[in-house]
């Protein structure tokens, strides 16, 4: 993770038109949300993640984290690279708990 | 702009017990610089299981569990503004042995040794406080009194309000040492250049045994790997704690609708310490297993994600909270062992008046010193 | 657990191929796929790929999977289908789901060919039923045989909004538009000027301000943008529409990599996170590998190459090839995909817009760009299409120097050159003499070859052009040239439809016009006005 120096913003929080836009579906987080955690002091886009819920629904992040990198981009005018990234985790799918408890480790067939 | 570089109180370890200590300190006008090596809560705060119990507690520590649960954790969303979802469901843990009611019987003396309304009940009466768990379970113990929160926006919420109080978090930076300098802690070397400042207090989790042994003070702490698993939003069923006596799992449902659930496989003793908290493919259907063996009902919820954390697990499975006499300046706290989260809104008064007072007067901390370590003979 | 010497994760282009490389020399593999058909995305593929013989080209996409899927089962490939990879562990291990069950094994090296998914673009609406992925649309047409709506509004203009496009016409959508932020169309001109063709417009310069509708799309409002691709105020268009694709790009599908901790980083170039890889696709974790869509975004067939590229270096490791085996496919691979990866198309050249000429030194045809067609006169640049010969013969219109030459094999008297350098721009050798066979017009991927004869006779001239479509013209009918903007220009006889196995579907149509217009008659509509 790089470097980030993080203190209170000094200027009002600034409403936009689009604020009310569904930005992460699953959860149904908009992007006023995801402004307002930046503005709060959410820096990378675990801290935005884990403060609302974006990314962490049932497609975890598929759709939404590259919408989410570019607006917190925008509003820190850093690039999204300097963000950090969901971490992958299994299950990739989402798998019954009946499913899981009946693993196999010795598979027989080829 | 000039690059902060002093405070008054410089804290290691950007958790909750960090975030909610510079809250503390900064409401009473106290310059506070945070610093952590990756982003806010990213150690064992946020991979918890968010248990607030005062249940199965070390009597040493439940002072600051009652105070904890009495004073802050149902005021908390208001003080910080954000919802901490903290919910005072009570606390069941099931049994379906014998052997299993033994366990459990001994958990509630622990218990009610120490004033806490913890008692044994049968199995149809835990059915009665929660229908979907299985016939099977012959009894559990109940309290009453626990709870539990969300732990990320508990963490994330001390964070954000500490920074608007004035607290500059610096993240990103690794320290790699303290330094004395006449006699007191006062330089904290990280890969960044040196930091500085009169006071300095450490809770970095496991991270904090090798930064404090760079100022020759040890303890006898080990990173223990436990598995979580998160299911899809379910209907509200039940806002009790759940834990069963043969401890394959624990867990809660949160406000969101997802169970989560912790528990190990028996074999996380011994397994990997990777730094990127990767999970171990037999835990999750070892804990599914034992889900399904409580709560049948839930075997066609999908889990979306397991996730993977460290406790810093102290050899008697109590923190160091403490001012570190040997190191004028030092404070510790650390050591939560895997369940600090509860606590740690106490911890953080405890913390503050250890730096500012040079002791802890509003909670008994008296037993968790840093030094308390005894051999057998 | 059950352990494999190799275990490729995705019955893509990519994964199938890295398996039967692997397999022909003698390796234990196994490949998982979540779906329950393999092929990965070229199955939809229902177009014509570009590339020379080695990489199909002229071969639709999904005959490409067909061929790719025979060769693996010939070869005993073991492709398990409905097993989802759940995750990768330490020592890689890996579970799949598969029969209600978790099973677990346990590999030497696991290539990830997952590929990648489509990219998002939140405007307001975007939430209403009827906004979908030109990819979903794609699979509901071409796999599930479903319409996906009846006027839709395409958003972007790269290959995959323009491929789309074209198959949403052929599936009898009606298209209301192409529209596209930049300024520039941003795929192939050619699969923009076989749209234009049919009358569809593109409005560069524009984006989608919003989606209207409560329980379904009922129109789009689309708006001019400035040069920060903000809208213009004043500029909007309300556009009725029941669909809204968007096309706006993929992103590799690395989730797999992250977890089993290989080093990713955020490469734009590449999509979006990729793990980061030697130059034999290894990740940072030993034995784990990347290849196809998932590495980085191109096409499937680099995917292929890759996939066998990766495989051959697999090999290697495990002891089933010598140095020398490896080295020689291993180039043979990376040269196949260098000639793939060259043009103004190429990844390096990706997100370049200051080409003004092409390598030959013909100026750019900046009408194509900027509405998908070209005009006459930028056409005049172009000695494939100036070129004229008493009688029939080709006419190309084939503008950009991108990696293609079915049109040279295709032609067996030898008019058309392309050359050693597949990127250069077709030629007409002027000594051969056309037979008007017309196997250059079906062959030619980008539907940009056309037969023309200026001296048809008694004021006429005839055109023949690539045609797609159904209902076929028949010998007879009548109807109206479009010119390349899809506007009607005069009328149009049909005097002859060749349909041949070789051909493919794609039926070349020769239509009669009056002199006055052979330059500009490029497509054909029935009905129409007379006269």
């Amino acid at each position: 993770m790089i470097k980030v120096i993080r203190v209170a913003k000094i200027e009002p929080f600034i409403e936009k038109e689009d604020d009310g836009m569904i930005i992460c579906r699953c959860e149904e987080i908009t992007k006023g949300e995801i402004r307002r955690a930046v503005y709060e002091g959410m820096r990378t886009i675990n801290e935005v993640k884990r403060y609302l819920r974006a990314g962490m629904g049932l497609c975890q992040g598929q759709t939404c984290q590259r919408l989410v990198q570019n607006i917190m981009a925008q509003e820190l005018k850093t690039k999204p690279s300097e963000l950090g990234m969901i971490q992958g985790r299994a299950p990739a799918r989402p798998v019954e708990i009946d499913i899981f408890s009946n693993n196999i480790t010795d598979v027989k067939e080829g | 702009m000039v690059e902060k570089r002093t405070a008054d109180v410089i804290i290691i370890g950007g958790g909750i017990m960090g975030c909610a200590t510079a809250y503390r300190l900064a409401k009473q006008g106290v310059d506070v610089l945070v610093l952590e090596k990756k982003e806010i809560g990213n150690g064992g705060s946020c991979r918890n299981a968010g248990g607030v119990r005062q249940s199965a507690r070390d009597p040493k520590e439940l002072p600051l569990a009652m105070y904890a649960v009495a004073n802050i954790w149902p005021q908390l969303s208001d003080e910080l503004g954000v919802d901490v979802e903290y919910h005072q469901g009570g606390n069941l843990r099931l049994g379906l042995t014998e052997k299993d009611q033994q366990v459990l019987t001994t958990y509630v003396k622990k218990s009610t040794d120490v004033g806490l309304d913890v008692k044994m009940i049968s199995g149809d009466e835990a059915r009665e406080l929660c229908p979907y768990m299985s016939k099977a379970v012959v009894g559990a113990s109940w309290c009453p009194t626990d709870g539990h929160a969300n732990p990320l926006t508990t963490t994330l919420g001390f964070y954000r309000k500490a920074l608007e109080l004035g607290v500059t978090f610096v993240t990103g930076v690794t320290v790699l040492k303290l330094q004395k300098v006449r006699g007191m802690v006062r330089k904290v070397v990280t890969d960044d250049g040196i930091y500085e400042a009169e006071n300095v207090l450490l809770c970095a989790g496991y991270e904090s045994r090798r930064i404090a042994n760079t100022v020759g003070i040890d303890a006898p702490i080990e990173k223990q790997f436990n598995e979580v698993l998160v299911t899809e939003a379910q209907p509200k069923m039940f806002d009790i704690m759940i834990g069963v006596a043969g401890g394959e799992f624990y867990g809660h449902q949160s406000e969101h609708g997802s169970f989560v659930l912790g528990g190990n496989s028996g074999l996380q003793a011994f397994t990997s310490h990777n730094d990127n908290f990767v999970t171990n493919s037999l835990t999750t259907p070892c804990i599914s297993r034992g889900i399904i063996k409580y709560f049948p009902m839930l075997k066609d919820v999908k889990i979306v994600r397991t996730w993977s954390g460290f406790y810093d697990q102290c050899i008697d499975v109590l923190p160091l909270i403490d001012n570190v006499k040997e190191v004028p300046g030092l404070t510790v706290g650390f050591g939560f062992s895997g369940h600090g989260f509860g606590i740690a809104p106490a911890v953080s008064i405890a913390l503050s008046e250890l730096i500012l007072k040079g002791k802890s007067t509003t909670i008994d901390i008296s037993q968790l010193t840093y030094d308390r370590f005894k051999t057998k003979s | 657990m059950r352990r494999h010497e190799l275990i490729v994760i995705g019955a893509g282009p990519a994964g199938l191929s890295a398996a039967i490389e692997a397999k022909k020399a003698g390796m234990d593999v196994v490949v998982f796929d979540e779906n329950e058909r393999p092929g990965g995305q070229l199955f939809k593929q229902i177009h014509k790929f570009f590339g020379s013989r080695e990489h199909h080209a002229k071969v639709r996409g999904f005959r490409i999977g067909q061929e790719l899927l025979q060769e693996a089962e010939s070869l005993g490939v073991d492709v398990k289908l409905n097993s989802v990879v759940m995750g990768i562990y330490e020592n890689k291990e890996v579970t799949v789901k598969k029969d209600n069950a978790v099973n677990h094994y346990k590999a030497d090296a696991i290539i990830i060919a997952t590929g990648a998914a489509e990219n998002m673009l939140p405007f307001k609406g975007w939430d209403i039923p009827g906004v979908i992925g030109a990819g979903a649309a794609q699979t509901m047409m071409n796999i599930q045989g479903v319409q996906p709506g009846s006027k839709v509004l395409m958003v972007g203009s790269g290959n995959v909004g323009l491929v789309v496009s074209f198959q949403l016409l052929q599936a009898g959508c009606e298209i209301v538009g192409i529209i596209d932020a930049a300024p520039r169309v941003g795929g192939y001109g050619v699969h923009a000027a076989k749209v234009a063709r049919t009358g569809v417009p593109f409005y560069l310069s524009h984006t989608i301000v919003e989606a209207k509708g409560t329980d379904c799309v009922t129109g789009a409002v689309i708006a001019q943008v400035d040069d920060r691709f903000q809208p213009i105020p004043g500029t909007e268009k309300e556009l009725s529409v029941d669909t809204i694709c968007v096309a706006v790009g993929l992103t590799p599908m690395a989730q797999l990599a992250s977890n089993a901790t290989c080093d990713i980083a955020l490469l734009p170039q590449k999509g979006g996170h990729v793990a980061l890889l030697s130059k034999c696709g290894e990740t940072s974790v030993e034995g784990i590998y990347c290849a196809g869509d998932v590495a980085g975004i191109e096409e499937a067939s680099s995917a292929m190459i890759q996939g066998r590229s990766v495989a051959t270096y697999v090999c290697l490791k495990a002891g089933y090839l010598s140095e020398e085996e490896f080295q020689e496919k291993y180039d043979r691979y990376q040269a196949a995909l260098g000639q793939l990866r060259q043009g103004m198309f190429s990844p390096e050249n990706k997100g370049r817009n200051d080409f003004t000429v092409t390598d030959e030194g013909y100026p750019v045809s900046s009408n194509l760009l900027a509405h998908g067609y070209m005009t006459e006169d930028e056409l005049d640049n172009f000695p494939a299409y100036t070129y004229k010969k008493a009688g029939v013969h080709p006419v190309i219109e084939c503008t950009q120097n991108i990696p293609c030459n079915p049109c040279q094999d295709s032609c067996k008297v030898g008019c058309i050159k392309v050359g050693e350098n597949i990127t250069m721009l077709p030629a007409i050798d002027e000594e051969k003499k056309c037979v008007g066979c017309g196997m250059c017009v079906a062959s030619c991927s980008g539907q940009a070859i056309f037969l023309v004869d200026e001296t048809y006779g008694e004021g006429y001239a005839t055109v023949a052009f690539p045609y797609e479509f159904i209902p076929v013209p028949q010998v007879g009918d009548q109807g109206t040239a479009l010119d390349r903007q899809g506007k009607p220009v005069c009328a149009a006889d049909i005097v002859e439809v060749k349909k041949s196995s070789v051909m493919d579907k794609t039926v070349v149509v020769t239509m009669k016009v009056p002199l006055a217009f052979v330059n500009s008659a490029r497509f054909y509509k029935a009905g129409g006005q007379r006269g």
